[in-house]
């Protein structure tokens, strides 16, 4: 089946690049700082298979470590935003009341900024570099989780056996922990995958901006801006620093489409 | 009904309220500020700072600033920018015209091509054309636009020599040149989102397809493109135009950095602009002024989802 | 398919709106076009070519009429008469007068204007209109500098003063004719311009583009016919594109590493002379400039007259192991921790600041960057909350003006907070000495004293690119980033 296929390409994306960023010190063939001005703006060769940049870097060393640090800003600030705003929108939804719409309308006010606008400012308020960066990515993605989980903790709340369990004296942290959270881990799993996809583009966007990590830690949207000046004379690490953000988002994309397959019983049937 | 509109219409006020304090802290908290930006590296005596900042109302508790602001707001009055002593409407409505064009153009593009394509991979059957269909959708979707806008930009050279694709002209000056400037951005803005509605309506068209009315039809005799376009396809649509709608959102967002990749003078790029010269009045009506037609937005598809289905009352 | 549709669209359009009209790529907005208030090069660029000062400054940076036609000073230099041009009038047809004249320099030392260029005009003690065409300006004391100081003071109509930031009034080749923010604006030719025949532009454009690659896709593909002040790496892609050429000249701003020399560890001068040594400024400019860009000490090598060679500066030969041992003297733990802040808005300053922690690096330092956006840096250097910053730096076309502003005790730009009262001493010496051999030979004394110990590793002085078409012709790029040849610019068909 198809949909299995994409599912294995998509896995194998993200554990290769996954191993890269983790095994970036060991595998990559040069330190990613190391600058050599005589070899610089090189094409593919063997000493150098992804060229160099303006300094003489090797490029393919940056973009593992690029990946090292794309990895690292979106899967803290995802995570981060799904034990935050997700527990926000369980816990919204499971009071219910003043609680949800108090919580709800403060999610509805971070949701109204334009998503780059939003970090470009919290960005800039807490000084650039990693830390900040994951924070405010972060924040953006609250909403987004506590909107996501919510709904699905309204239906399971009214469910049959959660009211029964009630009804039965169960705790509430118990029917939180032995019945809503397996039955959202679904949603979670699908969200977060999709989540970490457009996190990869947004934390790309920034450093494209000028606004992620500090020079010179790799990064892979850096890569690209740094290089556009000198595009027409080595187009590699432009070239090569996209094709490597594509392929991280994609890597998750292919895995939350193959899980919402997989774990969303109303779409298996095609 | 007339309650829960009420009530909608009170959290809309209060998420407004949230939404201008928020973007009023967020501005004022960013370090460095328009006074000592202004003097630079001329003039460094603590005098001139002073007087500048009170020249610029800077030197206020934040609290007394937002309420002066917010009451000046109410009254209409949305200040000036600092850097040109123009007022921050006038300003806005200089620019809010080429990122209104740009994602406009972009949605129209998206959903012309989406609708063919839709079809096309919801026909197309058989696991190979699947995976492939699939593959290039979610491809489409997560292209990175700054990346595909400059290959783009590098690529219009050497496609169409002599065609001016970059840079920027009104459109009352010169019409043709300015819609070929916006072919690029609206390539690179327009590709995601036509990714995904391709995919949305080959989901629910695959859907449909498998409907009893279809087979009804079918079975009625009648031409499979007309089974596909004129009964699949109607009823297909209505996901699609909400995704088209949820998609808008994405539009304007990504237009601040496509603006920047093709240098359009769009809101977008003035936003950017005003933060880094902590331009005070106009980040702060500007952001405003998106936030509130984003949940403006929002408010008025809640109430059509009201009125349609009254178990969301 | 794609590519036909479009070459079908180009061939319906007329080519170019205007014959005559040159297509300029500058890379920000100017803050405004009042010339007294807005003095950034982003507004110096198009504020040359609508308004003039008393003097200009040429090609090679010597002092030339431009609205006076002559001036004379007096024997103990104290007054200086200058005589307006015949036929100069503003743009709004009124004819320059010598009271306008006196009107300018007291807008500019008035303190509601905040003019940031006033101080340079404090040593002016009186203004006077003589007769119908002539200026006199009574001194305090003697200024060298004077004369070049007053081609920054554009002459704008007192009577349009309120509203200059937004409609110049001048007397320049040029006039305001449209501005639409952040996207262009149009000078057509001032048809009363006093030189005859000039200039020989209907108009000119400038594209706000902010973008590099923008810019250098736009230059390459013909839309925009000349581009000012472009960074190293776009001239280098351009320079070999047919239909082009590059201009160069030698840019008196300079990078620069500066510290704070009121905190340790840079509070030693051993220290600083560790940095110094550690830097190898030929590789760098190898590396961050693409070799175009000249290796200098305090003083641009632009002012041939004054400058001394590289050689004379010890610390200019790198010696890491030299460095090294220069900061074990000084008694710092090694490696040495530093943070510098990085002014982000300028692809350069980023670009040398990597080179530098590379170097540092291998010479007893830890470096970590902190690269800044503009406003947060300008903050952080007018309280001098750095430690390390890297930057680049006006420069002056000369040394008094220059010297006394960044490196005396208290000097208005001295934002390292360095205090060395013996050079305070000579500065002051040099400033009033009259014997132009023993000047020089006390400004020897300050540029040595300033290369290796001073508060500022002057790292190059960049070349001042500009790229142009081949159908440009008269075009001359200044130091200054002056556009006042843009007077003589031609476009060939």
């Amino acid at each position: 089946m198809s949909g299995t296929f994409l599912f294995r390409l998509g896995l194998t994306l993200v554990i290769l690049q996954a191993f890269a960023a983790v095994f970036a010190p060991w595998i990559a063939p040069y330190d990613p700082n190391a600058q050599d001005i005589l070899a610089r703006m090189g094409g593919p060769t063997v000493e150098h298979w992804l060229g160099t940049d303006n300094f003489g870097r090797d490029t393919l060393a940056r973009a593992l470590f690029g990946y090292r640090t794309l990895f690292a800003i979106s899967a803290a600030s995802v995570l981060g935003a799904l034990l935050c705003g997700g527990g926000l929108g369980i816990a919204a939804a499971w009071r219910g009341g003043w609680a949800d719409t108090v919580t709800m309308r403060l999610m509805d006010i971070l949701f109204a900024f334009p998503i780059i606008l939003l970090a470009i400012g919290i960005v800039a308020v807490l000084g650039p570099g990693a830390v900040s960066t994951s924070i405010a990515i972060g924040v953006v993605y609250l909403p987004i989780f506590a909107r996501t989980l919510r709904a699905p903790t309204l239906l399971l709340k009214e469910a049959e056996y959660v009211v029964a369990s009630r009804a039965v004296g169960a705790g509430e942290w118990r029917l939180v922990l032995r019945h809503l959270l397996p039955n959202l881990a679904p949603v979670i799993l699908v969200q977060t995958s999709l989540s970490l996809s457009t996190a990869i583009l947004v934390e790309a966007s920034l450093s494209f901006l000028g606004l992620g990590t500090q020079p010179p830690t790799a990064s892979l949207g850096r890569m690209l801006a740094e290089s556009r000046s000198f595009l027409s004379l080595s187009p590699w690490p432009a070239v090569f620093a996209g094709v490597a953000i594509l392929l991280a988002a994609l890597g998750f994309n292919l895995l939350g489409d193959g899980l919402q397959d997989r774990l969303d019983p109303r779409l298996r049937q095609h | 009904m007339t309650h829960s509109l009420l009530r909608r219409i009170g959290q809309l006020l209060l998420v407004t309220f949230g939404v201008s304090v928020l973007a009023f802290l967020l501005i004022h908290l960013i370090p460095g500020d328009a006074a000592e930006l202004i003097l630079g590296a001329e003039d460094r005596s603590p005098e001139a700072l002073a007087a500048l900042r009170a020249d610029l109302g800077l030197d206020r508790s934040l609290f007394a600033q937002y309420v002066i602001w917010a009451g000046h707001v109410l009254q209409g009055d949305l200040g000036h920018s600092i850097s040109t002593g123009r007022p921050v409407l006038e300003e806005i409505a200089g620019r809010i015209g080429v990122t209104l064009e740009l994602t406009l153009l972009s949605m129209l593009a998206a959903i012309a091509l989406a609708i063919p394509a839709g079809c096309l991979m919801a026909v197309l059957r058989g696991s190979a054309a699947d995976a492939l269909t699939r593959l290039l959708t979610i491809i489409g979707i997560t292209m990175p636009g700054f990346w595909l806008g400059t290959m783009l930009l590098y690529g219009a050279g050497a496609i169409a020599p002599g065609v001016p694709l970059i840079g920027w002209v009104p459109f009352s000056v010169d019409p043709v040149g300015n819609l070929q400037r916006m072919i690029l951005p609206v390539i690179a803005l327009a590709l995601p989102v036509l990714a995904g509605l391709a995919r949305v309506l080959r989901a629910s068209m695959q859907e449909v397809l498998f409907a009893d009315f279809i087979r009804v039809a079918r079975a009625k005799g009648l031409s499979e493109a007309r089974v596909i376009f004129r009964h699949a396809l109607s009823n297909a649509l209505i996901p699609f135009i909400t995704s088209a709608g949820i998609l808008a959102g994405y539009l304007f967002g990504g237009s601040v950095v496509i603006e920047q990749v093709f240098a359009l003078p769009g809101l977008g790029r003035l936003m950017v602009g005003a933060i880094a010269e902590r331009n005070y009045p106009l980040l702060q009506a500007a952001l405003l002024l998106a936030t509130t037609a984003f949940v403006l937005v929002n408010f008025v598809v809640d109430v059509l989802y009201m009125a349609a289905d009254p178990r969301t009352r | 398919m794609q590519r036909i549709a479009l070459i079908g669209i180009a061939a319906l359009l007329p080519l170019a709106a205007a014959a005559q009209t040159l297509e300029i790529a500058v890379d920000q907005s100017p803050a405004g076009l009042d010339p007294h208030v807005a003095t950034a090069f982003s507004s110096a660029q198009i504020t040359s070519a609508v308004y003039e000062g008393l003097t200009g400054i040429d090609k090679d940076l010597r002092v030339i009429p431009a609205l006076a036609e002559s001036w004379e000073i007096s024997p103990d230099g104290l007054s200086y008469t200058f005589t307006l041009r015949a036929g100069a009038s503003f743009h709004n047809g009124r004819a320059v007068t010598p009271v306008d004249i006196v009107a300018n320099l007291e807008r500019v030392r008035d303190a509601k204007t905040a003019s940031p260029i006033a101080s340079r005009f404090a040593g002016i003690k009186t203004i006077e209109a003589v007769g119908s065409n002539q200026v006199k300006l009574t001194l305090g004391e003697p200024s060298a500098p004077l004369l070049g100081q007053l081609a920054v003071l554009a002459i704008v109509a007192p009577e349009a003063a309120a509203d200059l930031a937004r409609k110049p009034v001048g007397t320049g080749a040029f006039k305001l004719k449209e501005w639409v923010p952040d996207t262009y604006i149009l000078l057509e030719k001032n048809p009363t311009y006093w030189a005859k025949g000039l200039p020989y532009l209907d108009a000119a454009k400038f594209n706000i583009v902010p973008d590099a690659a923008t810019r250098q896709i736009g230059m390459a593909g013909g839309t925009y016919r000349l581009a000012p002040a472009i960074d190293a790496a776009t001239a280098a892609a351009l320079k070999d594109k047919p239909g082009l050429k590059v201009l160069e000249a030698q840019d008196l701003a300079y990078a620069l590493i500066g510290v704070n020399a009121s905190k340790p560890p840079f509070d030693k001068p051993e220290v600083r002379e560790a940095m110094n040594m550690a830097i190898d400024r030929g590789q760098l400019v190898q590396a961050a400039y693409f070799g175009r860009a000249v290796v200098g000490g305090p003083l641009s090598p632009a002012l041939a007259a004054w400058t001394l060679p590289n050689s004379t500066f010890p610390c200019y030969t790198p010696n890491a192991a030299g460095a090294k041992a220069k900061l074990a003297a000084a008694g710092v733990a090694m490696p040495l921790k530093i943070t510098i802040n990085v002014l982000g808005s300028v692809k350069q300053v980023v670009d040398n600041a990597q080179v530098v922690q590379a170097q540092l690096n291998k010479a007893g330092f830890e470096v970590s960057l902190n690269v800044q956006e503009l406003g947060k840096f300008v903050a952080d250097w007018r309280a001098s909350n750095f430690e390390v910053f890297a930057s680049l730096n006006g420069g002056g076309i000369d040394p008094d003006d220059y010297f006394g502003r960044t490196f005396a005790t208290g000097g208005a730009t001295n934002v390292f907070k360095y205090s060395n009262p013996d050079l305070d001493t000579l500065m002051n010496q040099a400033r009033a000495e009259t014997n132009p051999s023993k000047r020089k030979t006390e400004y020897d004394a300050v540029q040595k004293t300033l290369a290796c110990s001073g508060p500022v590793a002057t790292l190059a002085y960049g070349t001042l690119f500009t790229a142009v078409s081949d159908k440009v012709e008269g075009f001359v790029p200044v130091a200054t980033r002056s556009m006042w040849y843009l007077r003589e610019t031609k476009l060939s068909k």
